[in-house]
Formats: structure tokens, sequence, C-alpha cells
């Protein structure tokens, strides 16, 4: 149900959203490579993620972060982005540790992607390898931040962008036998 | 009514999976008719970065290799080198070696302990036991510089030498840990819902185990009392003190009980490590890291790992580079052909809770 | 010290008594390394397991040799009452490399030859399941086959971040960025300097 609002009342449903949004993250469980290691010590009593509201969920449709742990080989690129088509909105992305920003180091490897960002939109990079649970949840922090400015529309972009990231995507993905969602 | 099969794909999206693989299981059901795994997602290809790698610059990606135990890797490896090569290694460093190897075996039991309860469903368990296990990465921490990847262990020997107090620190931990053990054991080990969901789930055929490639805490859980340690003592383990402890059944609750046993004989470890450290140097120094020629020849080495035998065949021609490096991790048999075969009959709530006890490690499947 | 090679040895006679054309030697204490003709593997393996007792199978590897035109295979099997690794190598064709399985000595070399015929196009005769193992849609030669190029492979294929081009030396590009010189002690330890 579609209901309009004036400039103004918009403004403050719109803050209210991202302010719930922000304070309620569900990370979908999905360890794509080796920083799902460094996620049970961040969620768990030591780190404490969930005082910033950040949760385990076990589905993509319940889900609103997907955290690339690690490196992506082909294989796991193609579930990843079914995966990613998915969870509903609002959706965001979160590439965790140097592999997913430029391949890090298995830059010459012929089975890992060097850069997230062409084939799913990325909205918070974590460096290193690995990130340690601080980073982690810096990393958590600055998504909050850009989802309270509002600026966290990876999910749009990917929408009206589609073309272009299936191009990519069906570069290197041969055999495309994958449902198309709509959204 | 005649029960219909189904086909289920568990993973490799799903919470229970340890780590990226996916199992494939027809059911008539909740009951597992047959199982097949399917791996490679994690294939990073580095066997073939390394070939592209000198020696010394394959240290960074055979920690990789396995992410929740990486130490062997980097031994097995430096030990690989060292007998290629003919190298010695002084007395300090193999005791350091020791200490970190057993350290980490603790480390991973930890999380093990935590993976096995939560997939029955007790949560509290991976609570205490990840949250303890900060604590010795803590200490690896200082000793390497690194929480998880160390990079720590090279051919010659080590890269640095202990800190300083940084024994004591090490016995506080271990003193933590030994009481700590208590209470898992009021939460766990002594945990009649654990036995019950243990007891007989999982089976391994004794008859079969040794032939079919069981290693490690599996094997052992069996009642054949097979180490690495024992049998081709590597470093200083001829000279401490330990036993293999051995569990019958060959079920679930066996390996938690052997691995139960050798938690508290790593810690014995430890501490005769600690006690009995010499003086004198670490590191027995290879020649510029980036001229360095491996003599041609190839060698196997093992080490037992916490999960079992962790094997390494390197092949070198005499160039900059390895001619080849191939790591065998226990998981290779375990996860694939055993996890097949002994999750026939099994129930479906049971897989992550076989694989956990198993201790399944997708990454060193496929490396 | 001497060391005691008696068990070793006793093995390598045994194994010479059976297979006159192998040749066997002893590298160290616990292994006795065996290299034989291509159609030995079989009942040399057979022999092994059952009249020896080498029941415990520890690896299977594949070397490349490029330059000889060879693949190597090496079998790693032990026996756990004398502790004993025994490391049998064969070579075969690298333009037609064809095996029998072993499949029925041990369930789990179904998984090795999976990896290996995926990995380096050695054909086991009679495996019956080579399907994909580790990668998906794979085209063109094994990749773990020493003439394929993994660094030309990425490039052509993925998307490189602006900047990681010459990652062979990252240091250049920061000189180059910052406009710094490297110390000439750095230098020493350049892969580049030593080319």
């Amino acid at each position: 149900m579609e209901v309009s609002y004036d400039k103004e009342s918009r403004k403050i449903v719109q803050a209210i959203e991202r302010f719930a949004r922000k304070h309620s993250l569900w990370v979908l469980a999905y360890g794509t490579g080796c920083g799902a290691i460094e996620v049970p010590p961040t969620m768990t009593s030591r780190y404490d993620a969930e005082r910033f509201g950040i949760r385990g969920a076990a589905t993509p449709r319940q889900a609103d972060v997907l955290l690339i742990t690690g490196y992506l080989s082909v294989k796991t690129l193609k579930r990843v982005i079914r995966t990613y088509e998915q969870m509903q909105d609002p959706k965001y992305v979160i590439g965790f540790g140097s592999c997913t920003i430029n391949g890090g180091m298995y830059w010459d490897s012929y089975n890992t992607i060097k850069l997230l960002d062409m084939y799913i939109p990325v909205d918070v990079y974590i460096n290193g390898c690995m990130p340690r649970p601080e980073a982690v949840i810096s990393g958590f922090i600055e998504l909050q931040k850009v989802i309270a400015e509002g600026k966290a529309e990876g999910a749009r972009k990917y929408k009206e962008n589609l073309d272009w990231y299936r191009a990519n995507q069906q570069k290197i993905i041969h055999n495309w036998n994958m449902p198309d969602y709509n959204w | 009514m005649r029960e219909k099969e189904t086909t289920i794909y568990l993973g490799p999206q799903h919470p229970g999976i340890t780590g990226n693989m996916m199992v494939k299981l027809k059911v008539t059901g909740d009951t597992i008719v047959s199982a097949e795994t399917h791996v490679g997602y994690l294939h990073r290809a580095f066997e073939k970065l390394m070939e592209a790698r000198t020696w010394l610059q394959c240290f960074p990606i055979v920690c990789r290799i396995c992410v929740p135990e990486p130490d062997p890797n980097e031994e097995n490896l430096s030990r690989v080198i060292e007998e290629i090569e003919g190298r010695e290694v002084p007395e300090r460093a193999k005791y350091i070696r020791v200490l970190v190897l057993e350290l980490s075996r603790l480390a991973t039991y930890l999380l093990w302990m935590g993976g096995q309860s939560g997939s029955m469903g007790l949560y509290t368990m991976p609570q205490w036991t990840v949250g303890d296990r900060d604590y010795i990465l803590d200490l690896f921490e200082q000793l390497t510089g690194g929480r998880v990847y160390h990079m720590y262990i090279w051919p010659g020997g080590v890269r640095r030498d202990l800190p300083e107090g940084f024994g004591d620190k090490v016995l506080k931990v271990m003193d933590y840990l030994e009481k700590r053990l208590k209470d898992y054991d009021d939460l766990l080990f002594n945990n009649a819902l654990f036995y019950k969901r243990a007891k007989g789930v999982g089976v391994i055929d004794k008859a079969k185990a040794q032939e079919w490639g069981v290693v490690g805490a599996p094997l052992r859980g069996c009642g054949i009392k097979h180490d690495v340690r024992i049998d081709e003592p590597y470093e200083v383990y001829d000279k401490l003190n330990f036993i293999v402890p051995t569990y019958e059944g060959g079920d679930v609750w066996a390996r938690a009980m052997v691995r139960r046993q050798e938690f508290e004989q790593s810690i014995s470890i430890v501490r005769q490590v600690i006690e009995n450290m010499p003086g004198g140097d670490f590191y027995n120094k290879i020649p510029n890291p980036l001229n360095w020629r491996v003599p041609p020849g190839d060698a196997y080495v093992k080490t037992e790992s916490a999960r079992g035998e962790f094997g390494y065949y390197a092949v070198s021609d005499g160039s900059l580079k390895p001619r080849r490096v191939h790591a065998r991790g226990p998981a290779y048999v375990h996860g694939v052909s055993l996890l097949e075969r002994i999750l026939q009959g099994a129930n479906i709530a049971d897989v992550s809770f076989i694989m956990n006890s198993l201790g399944t490690c997708p990454p060193e499947i496929e490396r | 010290m001497e060391v005691k090679l008696q068990v070793e040895n006793e093995i390598l006679d045994k194994i010479k008594h059976t297979f006159h054309s192998a040749e066997v030697s002893i590298p160290r204490k616990q292994r006795v390394e065996v290299k034989l003709r291509n159609d030995l593997i079989h009942p040399f393996l057979a022999y092994l397991k059952d009249t020896l007792g080498f029941k415990h199978l520890s690896h299977i590897s594949t070397v490349d040799w490029l330059e000889e035109n060879e693949i190597e295979l090496v079998y790693i099997v032990m026996n756990y009452d004398n502790l004993v690794e025994v490391i049998a190598k064969i070579r075969l064709d690298r333009e037609k490399p064809e095996i029998p399985t072993l499949r029925e000595f041990w369930p789990q070399i179904e998984t090795y030859e999976r990896e290996i015929h995926e990995m380096y196009g050695v054909n086991f005769l009679g495996h019956g399941n080579l399907t994909d193992f580790i990668l998906e849609d794979w085209e063109g030669i094994p990749p773990m086959r020493r003439d394929f190029d993994t660094v030309k492979y990425a490039k052509e294929t993925y998307f490189n971040r602006p900047g990681r081009e010459d990652a062979q030396d990252v240091r250049t590009t920061i000189t180059k960025k910052s406009g710094e010189e490297i110390p000439e002690l750095a230098k020493v330890y350049s892969v580049r300097h030593l080319e």
C-alpha cells in the first residue's frame, strides 16, 4: 500500500525507518571464505556484536546483511548471486577482507574473483587479512552510519543496473541456469 | 503408507554446515538413504600459486589451507623443506614449535566443543568456549603478531624468540582452562542429553576404519591407538610424557571422549614444554630468502593435527620455487568419502552433528 | 650414531624379491621409496596391502614433469604395525596419461582419482565417476598442468582493480605514487633485482 506524505512528514518517517534498520542488522550465516573464522568470536561473549543489534539469520529471506567473508571462487559466486537475489529489501553487502577488494593474496589465482563490486553492489568494505573482530564491528558501525545517512543504496543500484551486473556475472559463469527473481 | 524419497540440499548456505560445502541427501521420512558431498566452493588453487612463488613466499599461503588450525601447515612445510635440504633446527626452536602446535590444538578443540554443542542446540557452550579460545589467540598475538594466521614457524626454526614473561602467561591460561574444563564437563561431557544424543550416532566400523583412511580422534574413538606424535615422533615429542587416549564405540560420543582427554594431555604437554624450555638459538638462519635454492629431492612428512594426520608431500627441482607442494588434510578423507558412508541411515538432524565430530574442514579438502 | 633400519631393509628385500624391475631405496628411517613400471602399480599395491599389511593409504600426489613430458603419480601407503611408509612412484606419458583405477583397494581412492583427473587430466580407466569434483564448468586444459598460465588466465577473465597491475612488486607502485626512492638496503631484497 502506497501512502503519500508531504515532504516534511516523509523526512520524519524516513528517519524512523533508518533508525530502526540500522539497529537491527541480521547477518546471513553464510561463511563464503576463511573470514568465517572471525565471525564466531565477533558474535560470542568476548566481542558480543549483539549489543549493536547484529545477529545471525538462518535463511536469505530473513536476513538484511550479506557478509562476504573473503574471496569468492566462481562456483561460490554463483550461489552468492542467487542468495543475494533471494534476500528481501532492505539489504546490504559487506565485503570482508582484502581479497574481496582487489584479490588480495589470490591476485593470480584462476578460480577467485578479484573485484567483488563488479558482480554485486557492496556498501562497506572491511580490509585486512584477516580483519580482527574489532575491525568487523567497526565495519558494521560504518554500515550503520551509511544507513543513517541514507546512502546505502546498493540494492537499488543493483535493480537499476541489472543488465550491467548480469553481463559481468555471465562473463565468468558459463552455465547460467538460475531463476529470475521478480522483486 | 509408502514413504517417498526426497532430495534435500544441505548447504552451501546453511548454518549447520561446517564451512562452505554442500551435502546432497536422499531421504525417506527423516532417515538418510544416501548422501553425496559437493565440495570445491573454497578452491583457491593454492598448490598452483605455490608453484609460482619462492619457497618462503609459500608460508603465508599454507597457513590459509586450514582456517581453524593453521599451525600444523606451517610446521609441515618447514619440516618438509628441512628434510629435503638437510637443515638442522635448534633445540629451542623445536620446543617453541611444540608449544605453538599444542596451543593451536587447544584452540581447535575449544572451537570444536562450541561447534559440537551448537549443532545440537546447546548455545551456551559456544559462548563459553569461543570466548575462552580468545585467551589462546591473545597469546598467539603476543607471540606472532597475528590472531588467526601466524606465519611464525619457518624453515630453520621460528621467526621470533619468546617475549619476556611469556611462559608465565601461558601457564596462567593453562590454569584457567583447567579450571574451566570442570564447567565444560558439567555442561557438555557429563550431560545426559549429550550422551543420549551422541551414543550410537555416526558409527565407524572398527574393522574397516584403517582401510577407509580414518585418522586422528575418529580412529582413536574406534579403540585403535595411533597417533603420529608416537608413531613417528617429530620435533621433541619423544622427550615429552603424554598418553594417547582411546575409547571404544566409534561413535560421536567416543570421539568426544577422546578429544576431552586429549585436551587435558595438551595442557600437560604445554606445561612440560614451558618447564623444559632450553636456552640458545631459536633460528638456524637461511640465506637470502629470495635467492634461496632448495636442492632437488622430495619428501613426505606428517603431523598430528587436532583432526588427524596432516601430511605434506613436496618436490624440489633445485630452482627458487617449489615444483610441487601437496597437502593431505584429514578432512580430505573424513569430509568426503567417509562422511558419505557413515551418513547412510542417519537422521537428518544429525548431519551437522556428525560433520562436526569428524572435524570436516572444507578449505582443506579443496585447498 | 648409526640408525638401524632393520624393518626397512626387510621390506626392501621382500619388494626386490617379488618385483625385480623395481628400483627400491631407503631415503630415511620409516620410509621406503619404490620406482615402478606403470603396469606394475596394480599388483604392487595389492601385494603391499594384502601380503605385507600396508593397510593405510596416506596420500596420492601428482607431479607434472613438463620438460620430460611425463606425469608422475606418487602413492604413499603406511603399515600400522611397523609404522613404515612406502612411497611408490610411477610415470605416465603426458600426452595420453591413462591408468586403470585402483578404487577397489581403498574406497577413498575415488576422491583422489577424481581430483587428479580434474586437475591433471589423467584418465583412470574403469573409474565410472570422473565428474566435476572441485571446479565447475571448466573449459580448457586442466589447471594444475604446468603449461597452464594462471596469471594470464586471471588477467583475461577477471576484472582487476586499477593500480594492482604490477603486483609483482608493490613497492614500485608505492614509490611511483609517493615520489620516494627505494633505499639501497631494501633493493637487495627485491625480486626484480635478482632477475
